[in-house]
């Protein structure tokens, strides 16, 4: 008889990647145990505020319950200070609510995307048990090892040699992050059984500047309400079924 | 009163010399000060009705009511202090349902507890009695029942009053063959004993407050349907017009 | 979805057991001791279990199907159980697992509705409300080290609006048009999907039935723990209704013309 064992993994990836004034955090719908495929359509992105998207990945109850939790300790501080909290303190919230379980942790990879106070694009990606780091771009999960590299290769431009005299750009534009993510997700629906099914992309643009481009994608859908802060959109696709 | 300035009236937990408990009796005397509240135990089942007194023109209708369920098969109507009430309807639920979770079953003898409950509050310096007088109806496998739990006791009865016109409401109720009824005449009959008890001289308006339980609403205690509690009330009216 | 409700909630381990032959209170237990684990008792394996439940949408609401059989190990230990339970007007929970644990569910969800039912504000949980607060007690039970060992189904029919999810004993949650639990997952749900997808808002009440049913017989025939006596819950506008135990009609002929394994080779 072997004991209870409190967890299990639950597939699928997320990614994000942050650009100068704009953020993307996208994930897949498919959600899994095993060799079976629990349902097609469990979102694993979540708005947490109108400038922050969160998304998770692993142990599916854990990740519920884990944004659930963020998502009322962001609605204490509303009640307390009047405002949203910044995108930098929602990172240093979800450090210590990890740690906090260190000795049973949340078994859940997250990667919180959003626009900082500066109007910068920020992707802040974490382990389960709370280390963190600011980075550029970030894809968690089983299939982390096959998104990491390309993401590497197209967004930090490891392995190319810069055109002599020119140098490697240090923010892609929005419309070229959208088609990385897309590629990346087809890509991974395709080696890895565990992703599939459906897309989900979040694009957090800082305040006031334009739409870049995205107004031409296809089903792209407006969540924000204001004009003149920050804005939130999704896009919806299909991903591979089988 | 033969309590004032003799001290034995500041505890519960001291009899006068003559053996009497003065904050009991205080304990009474506010619910004299309440509006009626009836239950009548028939046939198939139970009846409640409450002579709910508007204090304020600002209250919404329907505030602040006094009859409550306990559980599925169990009402409470109370008379006396309101939050009083409240904290012993909070009781009488835990109380059903931790015999509940012991028989698994719907619980008979929840009033039984709830006299206990009472009682606990008249033994110590650091509570007061409980300032009201509850009727606790059900109906479960034993058939219909039908108690008035207050601070100086707990009695099963086929029809009870409590409140300020308690006493008019007892000799009519004494009128009636009430393990003839059906409950929808028990209905009748509690709604126009309320009217006739109901003092317009002296009080400001009232609503009436009914719920029953038994064969006409499957066993659950629920809230008298509005269309026959108009009807009640209609016939209570005219009821009184022939009264007087 | 692991077939064996003994193995769910455990790490995939084909080393140890593969096909559940042990009596399952008598398994080997090699763990080390902990010096004071004799002090608390916790659920460490089902003992009395259910097997799959089946649930589609089609047009008029939810329709759950489950056997009638609790199992006791590989014994068909109890035939007349039932594992689609109403809760209130408009939902029906269906439980695989264990069934002592599935009727503490029962009474807890009982409590909680009079619990709800004593504020008279003409208020009523429906399926929604009943799904969400299952599955906090089944995170919170497994958070506890302490859990409720049941995959259960949740239907219901409530405002207009359908609703079918699931919940199990890690508090996994998760909604989908077709779901089934235990062997189910495996066996029927390939078929439901076939048959569900793409039709929910046309499949009529009879169509409903005869894939579900079609589906319980395949059951009968491949899991080894199932029954051919079933019920089927259907949960629309309407309220709830749960049929009496059906009969599946079945037939062994093939198995006169099975020839190649076995002692049995012409």
């Amino acid at each position: 008889m072997s004991s209870f064992n409190p967890y299990t993994e639950n597939g699928g990836a997320i990614l994000a990647i942050a650009g100068a004034d704009f953020s993307v955090v996208a994930g897949d719908t498919r959600q899994s145990e095993g060799y079976s495929i629990q349902t097609r359509y469990a979102p694993k992105v979540f708005r947490l505020t109108d400038r922050a998207v969160l998304a998770v990945n692993g142990f599916a109850a854990d990740g519920n319950m884990f944004v659930k939790k963020v998502k009322q300790r962001l609605e204490w501080y509303r009640h307390a200070h009047a405002k949203d909290m910044p995108l930098r303190s929602i990172a240093r919230l979800i450090q210590t609510m990890l740690y906090s379980r260190r000795f049973f942790p949340y078994y859940v990879y997250n990667i919180l995307g959003g626009i900082e106070e500066d109007g910068s694009g920020a992707v802040y990606s974490f382990d389960p048990v709370g280390s963190y780091e600011r980075e550029t771009c970030r894809a968690a999960g089983p299939a982390q090892s096959l998104l990491q590299p390309f993401l590497d290769n197209q967004i930090y431009f490891k392995n190319q040699q810069p055109v002599p005299g020119t140098a490697h750009p240090t923010h892609l534009p929005l419309q070229v992050v959208l088609s990385v993510v897309i590629d990346s997700f087809t890509s991974a629906t395709e080696r890895h059984i565990e992703v599939g099914d459906g897309l989900e992309i979040y694009i957090i643009l800082a305040k006031g500047r334009g739409l870049q481009g995205l107004e031409g994608v296809k089903g792209v859908q407006e969540l924000s309400i204001s004009e003149d802060s920050e804005r939130i959109f999704v896009i919806r696709r299909e991903l591979k079924k089988d | 009163m033969t309590s004032i300035g003799t001290g034995y009236d500041l505890s519960a937990s001291t009899y006068s010399p003559d053996g009497r408990i003065f904050q009991v009796e205080y304990a009474t005397k506010a619910v004299e000060n309440s509006g009626t509240a009836i239950g009548l135990r028939v046939k198939d089942g139970i009846v409640l009705a409450v002579e709910r007194l508007i204090h304020s023109k600002l209250l919404v209708p329907g505030a602040n009511r006094r009859i409550q369920a306990v559980d599925r098969h169990i009402g409470m109507a109370t008379a006396g202090l309101l939050a009083d009430g409240r904290n012993v309807a909070n009781r009488a639920r835990e109380e059903s349902s931790q015999i509940r979770t012991l028989w698994r079953e719907p619980p008979t003898a929840v009033a039984d507890r709830l006299a206990l409950y009472a009682q606990a509050y008249t033994l110590y310096s650091s509570v007061r009695p409980f300032g009201i007088s509850t009727i606790f109806g059900g109906v479960d496998k034993t058939g219909p029942s039908l108690f008035v739990v207050e601070p100086s006791g707990v009695c099963g009865y086929h029809g009870a009053a409590v409140g300020k016109g308690r006493q008019l409401a007892k000799t009519e109720l004494e009128k009636l063959k009430l393990s003839e009824l059906s409950m929808r005449e028990a209905v009748i009959e509690a709604a126009r004993i309320i009217y006739l008890v109901h003092d317009d001289n002296k009080e400001k308006e009232f609503e009436l407050e009914m719920s029953w339980v038994g064969n006409e609403t499957g066993g659950l205690h629920a809230p008298v349907p509005t269309d026959l509690l108009a009807e009640a009330e209609q016939k209570a009216r005219e009821a009184l017009e022939t009264f007087e | 979805m692991d077939h064996f409700p003994t193995n769910w909630g455990r790490p995939r381990n084909d080393m140890f057991d593969a096909y559940g032959t042990h009596p399952i209170h008598q398994r080997p237990d090699n763990r080390p001791k902990d010096t004071f684990a004799d002090s608390v008792q916790h659920t460490q394996q089902p003992i009395v279990t259910g097997t799959s439940v089946l649930a589609i949408k089609y047009k008029d609401g939810i329709m759950m199907a489950a056997d009638n059989l609790a199992s006791y190990g590989s014994l068909a230990r109890f035939k007349d159980v039932q594992r689609l339970h109403s809760v209130g007007k408009y939902t029906v929970i269906g439980a695989g697992g264990d069934m002592s644990d599935f009727q503490y569910i029962q009474h807890i969800l009982e409590e909680v509705q009079i619990a709800e039912g004593t504020h008279q504000d003409g208020h009523e949980l429906g399926p929604v409300e009943i799904h969400e607060y299952l599955s906090q007690v089944m995170y919170a039970r497994r958070s506890k080290m302490d859990p409720l060992w049941n995959s259960l189904l949740i239907g219901g029919f409530k405002d207009g609006k359908r609703f079918l999810s699931y919940v199990d004993l890690l508090g996994t949650t998760y909604s989908a048009s077709t779901l089934a639990t235990g062997f189910g997952a495996y066996i029927a749900q390939p078929l439901l999907r076939k048959a569900v997808e793409g039709y929910e808002d046309v499949l009529t009440t009879e169509q409903a039935q005869n894939i579900l049913e079609s589906c319980m017989r395949v059951l009968f025939y491949r899991d080894a723990r199932s029954l051919d006596k079933y019920q089927i819950a259907t949960i629309t506008a309407e309220g709830v209704s749960i049929t009496g135990s059906l009969k599946l009609q079945t037939s062994w002929d093939f198995a006169e013309g099975i020839r190649g394994y076995g002692a049995q080779t012409q």
